[in-house]
């Protein structure tokens, strides 16, 4: 185990680690530009040089001793860079000292001599590596009297993917990322020197399932997504962790919210699941259903249309629908796309208090979406833990899914009670749910099953939810409201940016939709409770707790383990994978 | 007309003309305060409504009736109601024994030209009238259940006592001169330039101090001292119940420059004029003259009283009581006893 | 260094604790006073043309091909108050972005001048308006068809900023 002292601080190391990685296990950061700890290294950037030395030995093959008991240092003839220099026993690495403040200094000017420092129109500003530095660690000065160079801007590399050639700086993150981890490798740098840039090669398009991830680990604002460009500054978001509902991986992201409204979706390191990346598919497509076509509150059927009612109004009308049917003409659906505190409580509520066994949720399987990345087939969330937490075709005697449609033609299911999900998209049941005297579904956005409904219970998506997910792995992960409801402001922890602290309700930056949704065991509860079920759960938090003392699987698990941990797997809530130092590419950016 | 019906109708015209003659001076005061406050600044005033802003006033008054009026839900709703008729009542009910002249003859009857002439005790009255004002202001203060108005009405009513007290010390010396209460007695004994000013110097600088502070004007406006009581007794009042301690408190200024006139200055008396005019005894003329030197001798003071505002700061609480029993009581009880002695002397060697 | 002012120099004397003469001396000012000019401005008459350092309310200054403004929201991070919201969007001229929407709700401004102070462009400035009524909160909120006006009529403030900023 090789030891070395940076900056006078002595650390244990493995063999073969870099500087860069072992200063960043233990917490220190090194200014980089090319290195990324999910690529390969290049080394071409040079901002990460530091001065490095070994305590020089007498002849004897003691060590030296200056005036003051410290050891003699023999440093390096020249700086080395961190990224690319192993790590050796008795190293001393010295990354603030004058010499690395005067290569850094150097490193700066170098790399803003083309750059055409266009911070205000550049989308990167405020999550700049190159911003951050100029701060950190420049002069703030330029010497460069001459004309900069001209390059092309507005280039698009791929469909979401825009490049501009000024302000690149030439670090090949992007094109060592499209070669390693898209697979898809198509860009290169083309020219020499100063006209060095960036394209793809004649005839391809850099389009890879996982192409924006390139936009995120660009240091600079060269690479911008076309989807979110110039929608929002960073400084005007709040930042929230979360998972992504898109597939069954549940990859950790962050959700960026202005004005209530989420505006894009970044990806949030975790070795175990997503590592640093997140699919196109999921940026594009998991915000755009919580802003737009919701259902902005509770809805009954007043002969053929459905009108907005209040939350007693929906739940009384549902709880006396379902009084009408025996127990065994009521089937409950859950959902997949729901959160094991939803599915807990629908479990619960189907058993103990209707006292039915039809019970089962609808799997959403698509083969097409799924590759050998992150992408799964199963494109719900929670799949697992639905199943885990009681939400399962009881054998033999309930109904599944599957033979629902003809029970419902034979007329011996004549209420259904829908959790979340679009049933009436799947084909085999859009006919059967006519026939249906009663359905009572939750949901979060207008759809054909909605359309049907006769109770519409407004229920909140994963962005206004806390709660958990299992992924495919079992591993149960948190989520917690990035948006805010008529029902939750503020809930406590909740990141808010400066607009969301200071907004009053004449402003109209701070006037973004709140509906009037509800999470779905909320929902639950009350209907259960209108039916004599007698349930106190509070928040979440108190439905987490019953799980974790019911469902063995979940045993030992609570909601400060799983943030701690960045979740924990089912069933090994006592022996969690450590999290490791989490990369962080920026300092200055809003969380 | 029988003469009941006769001294009932001239009452009621002496009435009717001092109560809108006051009110109207009051009006008027708070324009010429507005407009002195404004010299000062090197500004302009009030000059939109009417030639030079001349109906400024009643644009005032007229706004004071159409606010709205807001009574706390914790008030004392009737003493609430009360005090600001006490405060306005009191004031107007001194000048029942102000006189502004002698008397004149009007078909044979003679017409004296205060609502109560002749009235023994008048300056007692007046005493105890502007004693009675600090009912108004500290029911004022108590009935509003603000902690503001409270301490603005308990102040009022202890910089009122501890005032009262030195100047009603300071009169003795004028009372001793005269011999009477009587207001017009007063005025006589001044007759041929012999005015209180001249003897009792002292007496007059004491009674000016003490109408400062009775009046509750700067620099003694301690009750309503805006930086740390919002508003003193009126924080809570609004609307015309807050026009009645307005117009009381400029009531109140007249008739403390009315009592400087009576007192010291020699009312409506001035050496000389009379006799140069040579009118002939018991004329309306005559009664015009005498009020017209009253009302010179009362505009200066008035103008006075506003110079000072616009000029002094406030005194603290604590340099208040200081002055009122440290300094300006046994200044008043020493006038007493030199005035006494002078008096004595100047019997005792025959020259009075 | 140890001062101490109570010494008998500092001790009021006897003239002085009486304040008499000093309350004279503070009436005579006022009196002096009242015999001065006003100073008064007669004002929707007399109306005041402020100078180039006049802060009045914030505008966009507009060029003949448009607005300077490239929507960084700068102004909008630093302003104090939290008055100004901007909306960028995309444009195909060379810079390539502008403010499709830029409100500044005049309840909220303090007209303390960071926006133009930090704006890169030049391209907010304070202008000599001072004569702000609204009627309602809404009417308060200044848009784009507001805020922009055309920069022959800044020249003063641009000449101001230049020479001093």
């Amino acid at each position: 185990m090789p030891q070395i002292t940076i900056d006078g601080q002595r650390i244990e190391t493995s063999a073969g680690k870099t500087i860069i990685e072992a200063a960043l296990d233990n917490g220190i950061d090194i200014p980089h530009f090319c290195w990324h700890p999910g690529l390969s290294v290049s080394g071409n950037c040079r901002m990460c040089l530091v001065n490095t030395g070994f305590p020089r030995k007498s002849a004897d093959g003691s060590l030296e001793r200056d005036e003051n008991g410290g050891n003699v240092i023999n440093w390096g003839p020249k700086l080395a860079i961190a990224c690319a220099t192993p790590v050796a026993d008795g190293m001393v690495i010295d990354t603030q000292g004058q010499r690395t403040e005067h290569a850094q200094n150097a490193i700066m000017e170098f790399l803003l001599i083309n750059h055409p420092l266009d911070c205000p129109i550049c989308d990167e500003a405020g999550e700049c590596k190159l911003q951050e530095y100029a701060f950190l660690h420049s002069k703030g000065q330029s010497r460069y009297n001459e004309k900069k160079n001209h390059k092309d801007k507005r280039v698009e590399l791929g469909p979401n993917v825009m490049f501009d050639g000024e302000r690149c700086i030439s670090c090949s993150r992007c094109i060592r990322f499209a070669d390693e981890v898209a697979k898809q490798p198509v860009l290169t740098f083309v020219q020499r020197g100063d006209h060095v840039t960036i394209e793809t090669f004649p005839g391809t398009t850099f389009d890879s399932p996982y192409s924006m991830n390139v936009n995120d680990i660009c240091p600079v604002g060269a690479l911008t997504s076309m989807d979110f460009r110039f929608a929002s500054r960073v400084w005007e978001m709040s930042f929230t962790d979360s998972i992504c509902p898109g597939c069954s991986r549940g990859c950790n992201i962050k959700v960026g919210v202005r004005n209530n409204e989420i505006l894009r979706l970044e990806p949030r390191t975790n070795m175990h699941v997503n590592e640093y990346w997140m699919c196109d598919n999921a940026r594009l497509t998991q915000y755009k259903f919580v802003n737009e076509n919701r259902i902005s509150s509770p809805m009954i059927r007043k002969g053929n249309t459905l009108v907005s009612a209040s939350w007693q109004e929906a739940t009384s009308q549902a709880a006396d629908l379902l009084k009408k049917f025996k127990p065994s003409e009521i089937m409950v659906v859950g959902s997949a796309r729901a959160t094991n505190e939803d599915n807990y409580l629908l479990a619960k509520f189907a058993h103990n208090t209707i006292k039915t066994n039809n019970i089962d949720f609808l799997r959403h399987i698509d083969n097409s979406f799924s590759d050998n990345s992150l992408r799964t087939n199963d494109r719900t969330p929670n799949a697992h833990g639905a199943v885990e937490v009681g939400v399962k075709h009881e054998q033999p005697s309930g109904v599944s899914m599957s033979n629902l449609a003809e029970r419902i033609k034979q007329r011996s299911i004549k209420a259904l009670y829908v959790m979340d999900g679009d049933i009436a998209a799947n084909s085999s049941l859009t006919d059967a749910l006519d026939d249906l005297d009663c359905l009572i579904v939750h949901a979060t956005n207008h759809n054909s099953t909605t359309e049907r409904a006769h109770v519409v219970l407004a229920s909140t998506t994963y962005a206004e939810l806390e709660g958990t997910f299992t992924n495919l792995n079992k591993r149960v992960q948190y989520v917690q409201p990035a948006v805010a409801t008529q029902d939750h402001e503020r809930i406590e922890g909740m990141q808010m940016s400066r607009w969301d602290k200071f907004g009053a309700p004449n402003d109209r930056w701070a006037r973004g939709e709140r509906r009037n949704c509800r999470q779905n065991w909320e929902i639950v509860q009350d209907i259960a409770n209108m039916l004599g079920a007698g349930w106190h759960y509070t928040n979440s938090e108190n439905v987490f707790k019953d799980i974790s003392n019911h469902v063995s699987a979940f045993s030992g698990m609570s909601y400060d383990l799983l943030q701690e941990f960045q979740g924990l797997t089912l069933g090994k809530a006592g022996s969690p994978e450590p999290k490791g130092v989490v990369y962080q590419s920026n300092y200055m950016k809003p969380n | 007309m029988s003469p009941l019906l006769t001294d009932i109708l001239i009452l009621l015209a002496k009435v009717f003309l001092i109560v809108n003659g006051l009110l109207m001076a009051a009006a008027y005061l708070v324009y010429f305060e507005r407009k002195i406050s404004a010299w000062a600044h090197n500004r302009i005033g009030p000059n939109r409504v009417g030639p030079l802003g001349l109906f400024q006033s009643f644009a005032d008054v007229f706004k004071l009736y159409l606010k709205e009026d807001i009574i706390p839900t914790l008030a004392d709703k009737k003493l609430h109601f009360i005090a600001p008729i006490i405060s306005i009542g009191v004031a107007m009910a001194v000048y029942a024994v102000i006189p502004f002249g002698d008397s004149f003859m009007v078909g044979g009857k003679e017409v004296f030209m205060s609502v109560a002439p002749g009235v023994n005790i008048g300056l007692l009255f007046v005493f105890a009238m502007s004693s009675v004002g600090v009912y108004g202001i500290t029911l004022a203060g108590w009935s509003s259940n603000n902690k503001y108005s409270l301490l603005g009405g308990l102040r009022s009513a202890a910089q009122m006592i501890s005032y009262e007290l030195s100047m009603g010390l300071s009169i003795i010396g004028v009372l001793m001169i005269a011999g009477s209460l009587d207001l017009t007695q007063i005025v006589h004994a001044q007759a041929g330039g012999k005015w209180n000013i001249f003897l009792q110097p002292l007496a007059f600088i004491i009674f000016l101090v003490a109408s400062f502070a009775e009046t509750n004007r700067t620099p003694f406006d301690l009750p309503e001292a805006e930086p740390e009581l919002v508003g003193g007794y009126h924080t809570e009042y609004s609307g015309m119940k807050f026009g009645l301690f307005f117009l009381a408190e400029y009531a109140n200024m007249v008739t403390a420059s009315a009592m400087m006139v009576l007192l010291f200055l020699g009312g409506w008396e001035m050496p000389g004029l009379y006799e140069a005019l040579a009118l002939p005894a018991g004329s309306p003329l005559v009664a015009l003259v005498q009020f017209g030197v009253f009302a010179a001798k009362l505009v200066p003071i008035l103008f006075f009283f506003i110079w000072v505002r616009w000029s002094l700061p406030r005194f603290r609480y604590d340099q208040l009581m200081n002055l009122g029993w440290k300094v300006m009581l046994p200044l008043a009880l020493a006038n007493i006893v030199i005035t006494g002695i002078v008096m004595t002397l100047l019997k005792h060697y025959g020259i009075m | 260094m140890n001062v101490n002012h109570n010494t008998e120099k500092d001790r009021l004397n006897f003239w002085e604790k009486l304040y008499l003469p000093e309350i004279a001396r503070g009436l005579g000012l006022t009196l002096r006073q009242m015999f001065k000019k006003p100073m008064t401005r007669q004002y929707p008459e007399e109306r005041w043309e402020p100078t180039g350092s006049y802060r009045g309310r914030p505008v966009l200054v507009l060029e003949e091909d448009g607005e300077r403004c490239v929507a960084c929201s700068l102004c909008s991070r630093v302003c104090p108050a939290l008055a100004i919201e901007v909306q960028a969007a995309e444009t195909t001229k060379e810079k390539e972005r502008y403010p499709v929407k830029f409100e500044i709700n005049m309840l909220r401004c303090i007209y303390c001048g960071f926006c133009e102070e930090v704006c890169p462009e030049e391209a907010i400035v304070m202008s000599k308006d001072y004569e702000l009524i609204f009627t309602n909160q809404e009417d308060a909120i200044l848009g784009k068809d507001k805020l922009l006006i055309p920069i022959a009529q800044l020249q003063d403030r641009l000449e101001f900023l230049r020479r001093f900023k």
